[in-house]
């Protein structure tokens, strides 16, 4: 807005008289106008391609949706029935133990390897890159097929097992005790947008403080807790926001490990892969739209209690 | 520390920003494919325009695109325009296509998708096409609530597939299908798994909802009636304790490999790779199984509760049809495609047994000979086994397409040992009634 401003030709003087006034708020709107018109090609975007499908799933939400047919209103009976749905139960806890076990062991992982990169060894850059590779193909079909294949019973993991006298035989993916952790596991691996945020903080921090606190005699540990943690805990709060939302949204790994069924027995049913499921294999949009609802609303309800807690271990230098 | 709460936030605004921006440029390519060939519209200069859609595979992509190129050349005022996909995300693009409007105006049709589109009137009436040439039991699937909404485009039928070397390593034979047991099956599997030292006798049950179709149909049950479900827990519950019998006799390996071996594609699976003897598979798939094995593959029917193939009730299945859209603005135009395939050498020449074998059993007659060894032998088989035929089992209702998913979870719940066998069965079928909208 400002550069546009400086083009005007009204002073920037309080205006007085009405006639400057009238001049004034003419030139307001004229940059207002240049204002939208900037926005103009996000704004339509916006509302065409987020908003609007939003509003429209929102209606559906309320509504007996074959996809085939017409919509017609049922009201709340979507909402009612996730009540007594099973299936909906499992897929919301299968979730939870997603979200709560590997986003935090994502952090860890990327913080504990952010900090030994930021220790300045030599070829930093190739040992950057190799971290980071997983999360740009972690999420990528191909990475869940060779996932899959190197959990199941005579698998990579097993026969190197072997190697070292474990007669493992379990199959990883297809026992529903062990499968959803190999998905945990295949997130926990792709630690490097975390792990790149993270070193990027790292690096503003002043070497002063370091060298102070070593003239102090302070060990490194408490280096860690005082220094390091402490001016580093707002991009550890940004991270942590969105690798949850992230997680939340997880879908593809699931999807492909599981032949897009949820399996074995449910136990890699990802919320967002029962809500696919309702949609396009049961033909219940209306179900599957209020689900998406719902989701948004348990996303936005741990995004603010994120927020509200942040202020008590949250440390802005300014 | 230079980041303070209001950079942290425009930060954290601008990456939210990119994120989504980068969200829509990886939906735009996958998107972009099915709104192009929409031809839809009638006459630009008398032209006819239709889209037809398939799922397949290289060799059925090809044919397929052969048929139109050869219906174009005798119907000049016809342009056709194909949309091929893969089979999972096929549904996923039809339903979204249908819901906007934009449904193709010829579309390959599932028998577990059928009564989805059919019983909610998206698709034509296609009395008008000719199926009085067609094989007794092969129209009937296409047809809900007794109005033709699709034609059959090739038989298929259920069957067990060998491994013909596995046998020889056991050094046994192979059994008698003519007389096998759903036991006898057990006690072969575990036997040629246990000498030939492979880890899985019987492969592909878990989730073959086709079998246990077979299944209850020798108990005198249907799975679906017009009335919704023709079984009761009694079967299902048979159905899952045979299953377990058969692990517990180490012939279908254990749990694990059995739910490991259903998430494989053809390609890797037991039967191909030689580490399962038999293996579930629809008769089309011969050929397929074979060249992946690169190997003789045997053909055997189903097992039988009486030890009798004729008195086994086994069914000829649609292993797809052809509809048409209801809100085709050409369906004479789609009628006369889907006539012609049924009806003609010309397409039949071309498609060979690919999709099947040909319905028409005079069409069928005039192209055999063009067969590979393979779709003879199938040919053969489905001739062979037309005293075993029952009566042709109706599509499954609406919401009835879930049954080879839900057989299969409830099932995995079983082998497991995290059910029993009365309440898996239980659980399942009162899942599935609840699925069904009839």
């Amino acid at each position: 807005m400002s550069a546009i401003s400086e083009l005007s030709t009204v002073r920037r003087a309080k205006a007085t008289t009405p006639e400057e006034k009238r001049l004034r708020a003419k030139e307001a709107s004229r940059d207002n106008k240049a204002g939208y018109l900037f926005l103009l090609p996000w704004l339509i975007g916006l509302v065409v391609i987020t908003l609007g499908p939003m509003l429209a799933s929102l209606y559906l939400s309320f509504t007996n949706y074959s996809l085939i047919q017409a919509p017609s209103w049922i009201g709340l009976d979507n909402y009612t029935r996730m009540l007594s749905d099973e299936r909906f139960h499992n897929a919301l806890k299968v979730t939870f133990i997603y979200v709560f076990v590997s986003t935090p062991l994502q952090l860890a992982v990327a913080l504990v390897i952010a900090l030994l990169l930021n220790e300045g060894m030599k070829g930093l850059p190739f040992y950057r890159s190799v971290f980071y590779l997983p999360s740009m193909l972690g999420s990528s079909v191909a990475i869940a097929v060779l996932w899959r294949q190197m959990f199941e019973v005579d698998g990579l993991v097993n026969q190197v097992l072997r190697l070292f006298g474990i007669p493992a035989t379990t199959s990883w993916i297809g026992d529903p005790q062990w499968a959803l952790w190999t998905i945990i596991l295949l997130h926990v691996w792709t630690f490097g947008s975390p792990m790149v945020i993270f070193l990027a903080g790292l690096r503003q921090i002043p070497g002063m403080y370091y060298e102070a606190a070593s003239v102090d005699g302070a060990s490194r540990w408490a280096q860690f807790r005082k220094i390091t943690l402490p001016l580093l805990s707002p991009i550890i709060f940004f991270n942590l926001v969105l690798q949850i939302i992230n997680a939340f949204q997880a879908f593809t790994q699931a999807f492909v490990v599981s032949n897009g069924t949820g399996g074995p027995a449910d136990s890699t049913m990802f919320y967002t892969l029962y809500l696919y499921q309702r949609g396009f294999v049961q033909f219940q949009m209306g179900y599957a739209a209020a689900m998406a609802w719902v989701l948004v609303v348990i996303i936005a309800a741990f995004t603010a209690i994120n927020f509200f807690f942040s202020r008590y271990w949250v440390f802005y230098g300014d | 520390m230079a980041l303070n709460r209001r950079q942290f936030l425009i930060g954290a605004g601008g990456i939210a920003a990119a994120a989504t921006t980068m969200g829509l440029g990886a939906c735009a390519p996958g998107s972009s494919g099915g709104s192009g060939s929409q031809g839809g519209g009638g006459g630009e200069g008398g032209k006819t325009s239709l889209a037809l859609a398939w799922w397949g595979n290289p060799t059925r992509n090809k044919n397929t695109d052969a048929m139109i190129a050869e219906y174009m050349k005798a119907n000049p005022n016809v342009t056709i325009t194909g949309q091929p996909g893969e089979f999972s995300s096929y549904w996923d693009k039809l339903a979204t296509q249908t819901a906007g409007g934009q449904a193709p105006d010829i579309i390959q049709m599932d028998m577990n998708y059928i009564s989805e589109y059919g019983t909610r009137g998206a698709l034509l009436d296609l009395s008008k096409v000719d199926t009085s040439k067609f094989v007794e039991g092969t129209v009937d699937s296409g047809k809900i609530n007794d109005k033709l909404v699709g034609v059959n485009a090739g038989i298929n039928t259920a069957v067990i597939l060998a491994n013909p070397k596995v046998f020889e390593k056991a050094k046994m034979d192979l059994p008698d299908d003519k007389t096998w047991t759903w036991d006898q099956m057990i006690d072969v599997g575990a036997e040629v798994a246990s000498k030939a030292g492979v880890p899985i006798g019987v492969a592909q049950l878990i989730n073959s909802d086709t079998l246990f179709g077979a299944f209850v149909r020798q108990h005198g049950k249907e799975l679906f009636t017009p009335n919704g479900l023709g079984f009761d827990v009694a079967e299902a519950q048979a159905w899952y304790d045979f299953l377990l019998k058969g692990v517990k006799a180490k012939a279908f390996g254990t749990p694990e490999q059995i739910t490991e071996e259903a998430a494989k594609i053809l390609d890797q699976s037991a039967i191909v790779t030689g580490r399962g003897a038999l293996q579930y598979q629809n008769s089309n798939q011969l050929l397929a199984v074979s060249n992946a094995a690169g190997q003789k593959i045997e053909m055997l029917r189903p097992p039988s509760l009486a030890g009798k193939a004729t008195e086994r009730k086994g069914w000829y299945k649609a292993s797809m049809l052809w509809s048409a859209s209801a809100k085709t603005k050409n369906p004479d135009a789609a009628i006369a495609w889907i006539n012609w395939f049924a009806n003609t050498p010309d397409a039949a020449g071309i498609d060979l047994a690919e999709r099947g074998i040909p319905p028409n059993a005079e069409v069928l007659a005039q192209v055999q000979s063009k067969f590979s060894p393979e779709q003879q032998v199938v040919a053969k088989f489905i001739q062979d086994i037309k005293t075993e035929v029952g009566n042709t089992p109706i599509a499954p209702p609406p919401g009835g397409g879930t049954i080879a998913e839900l057989l299969s979870r409830h099932g995995t719940d079983v082998i497991y040992g995290r059910a029993t066998s009365a309440d898996g069965a239980q659980k399942f079928v009162t899942e599935l009634k609840s699925n069904l909208q009839v």
